[in-house]
């Protein structure tokens, strides 16, 4: 019988190694089925990448939400929206806490694949309430240091996955933007995040050759400048033509950005081969 | 961005390339040798038994010398970063693990276990985070094999060597039977894996090619 030779008994080794490296890679994807709900700190957990794509993803959006309500102090509602994006975040911090113990050192590496799809999302969340709040770029170390809990780091955090997290930050802002556009008072705030993605823009352009898919994500963040710079120059054209008031330049605003919306879904989103 | 965090960047990403670019030339050495020595073991199928032990022998001082390789690469690779850069030579390394376990077969008549495998190949223990030899490279490395012996059961009848399919055939379903235990994933080892019941059916037809001729006492036949 040669289920009792003595490669059976290797390959049972085998057997397990290669479970327990599935098994993990599953773990840090998603959240097993029968999480018992609300004991979000449990160790016994893994919850994952996709949770914390999702959080993100909500953390954005409340961000976007709260910088659009109607308020007489921007600045103060600036501070808001940051607070609440950051809060937000908290909750993806605590399962990156969570999976700490599974990626341990050389796991981070043999596992990275899995964890920095949701890791960039958060990235990107995390940067766009900095930009929110300092209107400025967050640094390497300042992303590093939002990633620690009292006992450091839960991991290393990468070049490229800081590069890239940042690389979609653009998209937001270019929303943000435009959205502001139609505000009383939002139109310097364009200028000043135009002028802000064109920066981010040619500090990456460096980095492409020493990053995989940051070229990709480069030409993305050039389509989102071209939005905002023609938003801002249909501002320009038709307040030096006309000596228009406020309200029927937003008016005027609102059409183009509506616009762009259109020719977006035309397109079918990002134009790849643009490259 | 601001300046100096520019530079940080920079230095950082730069010295990944440094060691991209290190371990890209130590791997292309590898291969370089890898590839002598399956050339050099491409005789076996016209080599006759009693010139084996000699032919064999001839792959010991390239084999062993790749330890120089592993050594380097280890000494190259950062702390903890084993799998951040292991794809650059895991083909190197599975042909490697392919010529060390033929190799065994062909001496021995038995399968190189994976701690064998790691001490002919210089791999030390204490390097694990830099360095080691993951189960999917032995396995890939292992599979080769039983590709090659399907060949190897022809050619050894063509040299007169008619008991040697039966071994073959032995040591290969024993292989197999140890790969139906794996839960293997959909990914190369398991396409692999499930070609290799083209190579069994091969070397039966061998087997059974030989014994309906009586080139083999029977009960030899019988016992694979």
């Amino acid at each position: 019988m040669p289920g009792d030779s003595v490669a059976s008994q290797i390959f049972e080794q085998f057997r397990e190694d290669l479970d327990q490296g599935n098994d993990r890679r599953e773990r840090l994807i998603k959240v097993p089925p029968n999480r018992p709900a609300r004991r979000v700190q449990t160790n016994i957990l893994f919850k994952a990448s996709r949770d914390v794509t999702n959080i993100s993803k909500k953390a954005i959006f409340l961000i976007h939400r709260i910088v659009l309500e109607d308020s007489t102090d921007d600045r103060a509602l600036a501070l808001r929206a940051a607070a609440s994006g950051r809060e937000k975040l908290a909750e993806a911090n605590a399962i990156f806490a969570a999976m700490r113990p599974e990626l341990v050192g050389d796991r981070f590496w043999r596992y990275q694949r899995q964890v920095s799809p949701g890791l960039q999302e958060y990235i990107e969340a995390l940067s766009f309430a900095h930009y929110i709040e300092h209107d400025a770029l967050i640094g390497y170390q300042q992303v590093q240091d939002a990633l620690c809990d009292s006992n450091g780091p839960f991991f290393p955090l990468t070049v490229s996955d800081y590069l890239l997290g940042l690389s979609d930050l653009t998209g937001e802002l270019m929303r943000f933007a435009i959205s502001n556009i139609a505000r009383r008072g939002g139109r310097p705030k364009a200028s000043q995040v135009c002028a802000f993605v064109r920066g981010c823009k040619s500090d990456f352009e460096r980095f492409t050759p020493h990053v995989r898919e940051l070229s990709k994500k480069q030409s993305v963040t050039a389509n989102s400048l071209e939005k905002i710079e023609a938003a801002a120059y249909a501002i320009a054209v038709r307040s030096s033509e006309y000596d228009i008031p406020q309200e029927m330049l937003d008016d005027l605003v609102a059409q183009a950005s509506t616009r762009f919306h259109i020719t977006d879904r035309q397109e079918g989103g990002y134009t790849e081969g643009h490259v | 961005m601001d300046p100096q965090d520019l530079e940080t960047l920079n230095a950082l990403l730069e010295h990944d390339v440094g060691v991209s670019e290190k371990i890209k030339e130590q791997v292309k050495e590898f291969d370089k040798r890898v590839r002598i020595i399956v050339g050099i073991l491409g005789k076996i199928h016209s080599t006759p038994s009693k010139s084996m032990p000699e032919l064999l022998d001839s792959v010991d001082p390239v084999l062993l010398s790749c330890r120089e390789i592993t050594q380097g690469i280890a000494s190259t690779i950062p702390p903890d970063q084993f799998w951040r850069w292991k794809d650059m030579w895991s083909n190197s390394m599975r042909g490697a693990i392919f010529a060390a376990a033929l190799i065994e077969y062909l001496r021995h008549g038995s399968l190189l276990s994976l701690p064998r495998a790691s001490e002919i190949l210089g791999i030390d223990e204490e390097w694990k985070d830099r360095f080691s030899l993951p189960v999917e490279d032995y396995l890939h490395g292992v599979i080769s094999v039983v590709n090659e012996l399907s060949r190897y059961a022809i050619n050894a009848v063509t040299l007169g060597q008619f008991e040697e399919p039966v071994r073959i055939s032995s040591f290969v379903k024993e292989i197999f039977s140890g790969f139906t235990m794996l839960n293997l994933k959909n990914d190369s080892l398991r396409r692999r894996f499930d070609s290799l019941k083209y190579d069994l059916k091969k070397i039966e037809e061998v087997v059974y090619d030989v014994s309906l001729r009586k080139l083999v006492p029977p009960a030899q036949a019988v016992l694979s």
